[in-house]
């Protein structure tokens, strides 16, 4: 299976602070990608340098077969929950799916009919006519998730898609990830939950000081730390805390 | 593609109470100004060239002014309302977001240049100078409206802050506009009429006296103050231009 995102030496830093440093990832199409770290890691500026908002210092990055610099293509490729959640208020949800759907040139029946289907699919056609601004934050998220999946991309980036949800909408966006998976989509999700990151992905990278310090399967990871039978919690704590 | 984002500025900051009630503003002084144009004892003295000149300069100074205090913040409110990542994520280029916000603020100049209209046929009803009042007007306005949202623009990239960006814009503004009431009387120096000559507000001004108080109505009469004026733009343009390269640079998020 061909690599659908390589980034090779990827570096970043602001002032004098290193953010990400020579990073190496390898994610295979159709792969449920884990992303871990502990806060400043480095997780969020890796996202938003392989989906082309951040420059890398240096280092490569390709996404389906196109460089970085092929902005508008990699654009129709990919979906993306971005850290930073702002939305037009004063849109109402129909009105904001189809803002972004001109954007990325879907126009006429085909318009409304990804447009009501991805409604339905996040359970937000009841409230299609509502104001963003009269929504609670899981309604806010998932809406995210409609509207990063406006374009059938065939690569999801997700940061902290469930930061602040309860278990329940935690468990919404869970099972629409798995269908999405299910379906061939790519999924690199960025999460500090990790009884999440252990359900849902099939590889799992943990990142720390910008530095990758393991990837693999939950399996890999426990014969790489020699703790056999531990969790990913005691997993991810070892290789924070030994490398800090 | 910039058609999109001018749409949803026009849904989004024009439709809006703050806009209309712009609108009502610039047509409340439109009115009082008209009015006391025309009723005063002592105004209604002047010359109706002298009057169509002094409604001009109000109409034109009103404009630039709401024009300078909504394009501040329209660039702004994308990176202080956290929309900008997921707009840039989209296939959308800052070139096309920079149109569609230029045509948006061009827009609501157009919303008070037709507001302006009732009062440029009252005030100069009698008078052959109507039609070439308003297209002064209009294509004067229009000039220096580019030319300004361009520098509020480069200004916006540069702070990416709505409150430093409408303070540095009216900062310049009243550096262009003071000057341009002084009386011709007070530019003797060498030093005021080069600024009087290369400052858009001035020439604005200047074109509307040569049209209506000299009555030089021609385009080739008035190309010593149209061609300062595009001037202006186009500097203001490699200025944005600049800026928007060092935004590029920078990247959408100017720090982690």
């Amino acid at each position: 299976m061909p690599d659908i995102i390589s980034a090779e030496n990827l570096k970043k830093s602001y002032g004098g602070n290193i953010a990400v440093d020579k990073l190496n990832l390898h994610i295979k199409k159709g792969e449920f990608f884990g992303f871990l770290g502990p806060n400043g890691a480095g997780k969020t500026t890796t996202i938003r340098m392989i989906t082309g908002i951040l420059k890398p210092d240096y280092g490569t990055i390709m996404i389906d077969g196109h460089a970085s610099s092929e902005k508008q293509k990699i654009a129709q490729t990919i979906g993306v929950i971005p850290e930073s959640r702002g939305f037009y208020d004063w849109m109402t949800a129909i009105e904001y799916l189809g803002f972004f759907a001109d954007l990325y040139g879907i126009t006429g029946k085909e318009k409304e009919k990804r447009i009501a289907s991805l409604l339905s699919e996040v359970d937000l056609t009841k409230r299609k006519h509502s104001r963003i601004g009269t929504y609670s934050r899981g309604m806010r998220q998932r809406l995210g998730l409609a509207r990063a999946l406006i374009n059938n991309p065939q690569i999801l980036f997700l940061d902290e898609p469930t930061l602040g949800l309860d278990p329940q909408g935690q468990e919404d966006i869970q099972s629409l990830l798995k269908k999405l998976n299910a379906k061939g989509v790519t999924v690199f999700l960025s999460s500090h939950l990790l009884n999440e990151v252990a359900n849902l992905c099939s590889r799992i990278g943990i990142i720390n000081n910008g530095k990758l310090v393991a990837e693999g399967t939950v399996s890999e990871l426990q014969e790489k730390t020699k703790l056999k039978d531990k969790n990913l919690t005691d997993i991810f704590l070892h290789l924070t805390r030994n490398n800090q | 593609m910039f058609t999109h984002i001018w749409k949803k500025e026009i849904r989004g900051e024009l439709y809006t109470w703050k806009s209309m009630l712009w609108l009502v503003i610039a047509s409340l002084l439109f009115s009082f100004t008209s009015y006391l144009l025309l009723t005063n004892q002592e105004l209604s003295l002047l010359d109706q060239t002298e009057l169509l000149w002094l409604l001009g300069k109000i109409m034109i100074g009103v404009a630039l002014l709401i024009v300078t205090i909504d394009a501040s913040s329209i660039l702004n409110v994308e990176f202080e309302k956290e929309t900008a990542e997921s707009l840039f994520l989209s296939p959308i280029s800052l070139r096309d977001l920079i149109l569609g916000k230029l045509f948006a603020s061009l827009t609501l100049w157009a919303a008070i240049f037709v507001i302006s209209i009732p009062y440029i046929v009252v005030t100069s009803a009698g008078s052959h100078l109507a039609w070439a009042f308003m297209g002064y007007v209009a294509l004067l306005g229009t000039l220096g409206v580019v030319g300004l949202v361009f520098l509020i623009f480069g200004i916006s990239l540069l702070y990416r802050s709505s409150k430093n960006t409408i303070t540095t814009a009216l900062i310049i503004l009243l550096a262009f506009a003071t000057p341009a009431l002084f009386t011709s009387t007070l530019k003797n120096d060498i030093v005021s009429q080069t600024f009087s000559a290369i400052n858009p507000i001035d020439n604005i001004f200047n074109s509307l006296d040569n049209v209506l108080v000299d009555y030089k109505t021609s385009l080739l009469d008035n190309w010593q103050f149209l061609l300062p004026l595009i001037v202006f733009c186009v500097v203001a343009f490699l200025f944005l231009f600049l800026s928007a390269k060092r935004f590029t640079k920078q990247g959408i998020i100017k720090n982690d």
